[in-house]
């Protein structure tokens, strides 16, 4: 396990245990996992189909519960949390981006982006000021009133990670962001993210199969048959 | 707006414009919500024009007397002794009397009659009434809309006016009742109660016409008001020959229409309700389709931090929209098809008794809300399948 040395770990993960009952069957994803993460990194995660990637992203989202082990993001033990304290977590400290962006197809680009902000108390009037800005940052300020279908692949993650950071949140938890993506939308995809962790501080973890995307991260981690090995580091 | 009212709209909204994706499953909730109100309207139609046509006959001052201890007319029987003797009493009996000190009284039978109406074979049970000429009087909002009344002694009949519409009956046509021939001499109006169904002639006429010379069912006077009915109730109890009663014809009605109508919502009920739980099946089917469906977006809106009880509302609220649609078809189409239909049944006499089915505001109530209940209890459990997703599995298919 490495730290940076001058940061605290901002997401914390020790003696990490999953398994899934696979008929009838217990099988173990990990045994005991280990893994820090400091505040403003910018973390590829890489491995073999099957290894337990996506898990341990939906666990870093509090959409999936480990089964023994402790789990802490910022000041939060989301291995503690019941369903309601992780929502809310969701809802105020993480955003995501999703391998086929999943976007709702009846609601429009503004709409979509919206969404996160519909959990906060904010007027309807800043509201739309928030999604024009973050359309704005992802270069879709036209498309508001559009409709997702009538976009490309590149520019419906775009929409999707603007969703994802239109509240705000510290951390970016994205799986598979280009991995339905031509190279030139991934490459444009991908720059956006190193961006939001340069100038906004964003903390990324993003698991991905791209070894050219994983370039874009400051350091990259493998994992295999339930624990990490790095990879490399970013100078 | 606090947030989960918001959450909630923002789903509702996507659910609502994602239904034509599942187009005709939803339709075939809506379609079989609209059926069960259909029926249920109709039934509850036909029992209120069946009450409605029997209570606006019954009128509060007039009295119908009934002997031999039955409440109705069928089975009554009164003595020629019983007539001489009320005749006779010259104090105050609480019934009018016309200049002279006569009685505004009137001798009445109902026998059943065999009628073809136009155009077909099967013949129908009609009330044929013999009354005295006062009879067509002391009813009240009855009027002649043709012709003449019958005469005294002659083979003559008056019918009315929603008999002479659907038997095609008009004045001047001749009618065989029983075994010999009768000449319509006019119709009457009675403003769509239950007297329009009886064709009237002079009591001795029909009695020597069917065999039943003297005989009479009833008597009806004109009180001189409707609270001389005590009056006549006492008198009456001092003539002991037969057990006599004095009803009003109000209540007479209001008895017999009591019955019927029960009868009819007797059976309308557990048929609607039945078929209601079919349909409740129905809708459950169909937000149920709805839930997985919408399985990815729920996930997805779950994953940015909605709570589980905005997917659980939007999906109820989407079954009892559905219904509530349902609801309106079938009160329309209810209102079109079933309001001032004319139907018929087995009146009090034994024959056929027409009246009009009305889809009242209560009606409509009543059946409103059996289909709205298919919504909300064919949605709840769809609605708490909607909260138990399994987001990290949800999320695994393609969105
Ligand atoms: N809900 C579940 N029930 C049963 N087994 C599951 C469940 N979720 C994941 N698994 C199993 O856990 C293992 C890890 O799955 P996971 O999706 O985390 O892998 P991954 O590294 O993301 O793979 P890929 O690169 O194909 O996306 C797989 O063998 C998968 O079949
Ligand atoms: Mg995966």
């Amino acid at each position: 396990m490495t730290t940076a040395n001058h940061l605290e770990p901002y997401i914390q993960l020790s003696g990490i245990s999953k398994a899934y009952a696979i008929g009838g069957e217990t099988v173990p994803i990990f045994s005991s996992l280990d893994l820090k993460i400091p505040s403003g990194d910018f973390v590829a995660i890489m491995g073999p189909s099957g290894s337990g990637k996506s898990t341990l992203l939906n666990m870093l989202a509090g959409i999936d519960r480990p089964d023994a082990g402790c789990l802490r993001i910022g000041s939060s033990r989301l291995d503690q949390m019941g369903e309601a304290a992780r929502a809310s977590w969701r809802a105020h400290c993480m955003g995501i981006v999703f391998q086929f962006y999943n976007l709702l197809p009846m609601l429009t680009v503004a709409e979509n982006v919206e969404l996160p902000l519909l959990l906060k108390s904010l007027s309807a009037r800043d509201r739309r000021g928030r999604v024009e800005k973050v359309l704005e940052l992802v270069g879709l300020a036209d498309r508001a009133r559009q409709y997702p279908v009538s976009m490309s692949g590149g520019q419906q993650q775009r929409v999707g990670i603007a969703r994802a950071i239109v509240a705000d949140p510290a951390l970016l938890l994205c799986d598979e962001p280009t991995g339905d993506l031509d190279r030139k939308s991934a490459d444009e995809v991908l720059a956006m993210l190193r961006m939001l962790n340069r100038e906004f501080g964003k903390t990324i973890v993003m698991v991905t199969h791209d070894p050219q995307a994983a370039l874009h991260a400051n350091r990259t981690l493998h994992l295999d048959k339930g624990a990490f090995i790095e990879e490399r580091r970013a100078a | 707006m606090s947030s989960i009212l918001r959450q909630t709209f923002v789903m509702t909204r996507a659910n609502i414009f994602s239904l034509p994706r599942r187009l005709s499953i939803s339709l075939s909730m809506v379609l079989s919500v609209a059926l069960v109100v259909c029926v249920l309207a109709g039934f509850l139609a036909m029992a209120k024009g069946f009450e409605t046509a029997l209570q606006s006959a019954g009128s509060p001052s007039v009295s119908v007397v009934l002997g031999g201890g039955t409440n109705q007319e069928t089975g009554s029987d009164i003595p020629a002794s019983v007539i001489r003797t009320l005749q006779a009493m010259t104090g105050d009996i609480g019934v009018k009397r016309v200049g002279d000190g006569a009685l505004v009284l009137s001798r009445e039978m109902v026998v059943t009659v065999e009628v073809k109406p136009v155009g077909t074979d099967a013949g129908r049970t009609l009330a044929l009434r013999g009354m005295d000429a006062a009879g067509a009087a002391i009813r009240d909002h009855v009027s002649l809309s043709d012709g003449r009344l019958f005469a005294p002694g002659a083979r003559e009949i008056v019918v009315g006016d929603r008999l002479g519409r659907e038997f095609g009956l008009r004045t001047g046509d001749s009618v065989r009742l029983g075994t010999v021939d009768w000449r319509v001499v006019g119709t009457f109006s009675a403003q769509g109660s239950a007297f329009e169904s009886e064709i009237w002639a002079d009591l001795d006429t029909v009695g020597a016409a069917f065999d039943r010379q003297g005989q009479v069912q009833s008597l009806r006077m004109r009180l001189a008001e409707p609270a001389a009915l005590a009056v006549l109730t006492r008198e009456l109890a001092a003539i002991t020959t037969t057990p006599l009663i004095a009803v009003s014809e109000a209540d007479l009605y209001a008895a017999q229409s009591e019955r019927t109508a029960s009868l009819i919502r007797l059976f309308g009920w557990p048929l609607s309700l039945l078929m209601a739980i079919g349909a409740t099946a129905g809708a459950l089917n169909t937000m149920m389709n709805s839930v997985s469906d919408r399985t990815v977006e729920i996930a997805t809106v779950r994953t940015l931090g909605f709570s589980r009880l905005s997917a659980s509302a939007a999906t109820w609220i989407e079954a009892v929209l559905l219904a509530a649609v349902g609801v309106l078809l079938g009160l329309a189409l209810s209102w079109l098809a079933f309001n001032g239909w004319q139907a018929s049944t087995i009146g009090g006499n034994n024959a056929r008794m027409a009246f009009q089915l009305a889809v009242t505001g209560d009606v409509m109530l009543r059946a409103g809300l059996l289909g709205l209940a298919i919504g909300v209890v064919g949605g709840a459990l769809p609605a708490i399948a909607a909260t138990r997703l399994p987001l990290a599995t949800a999320l695994r298919s393609r969105g």
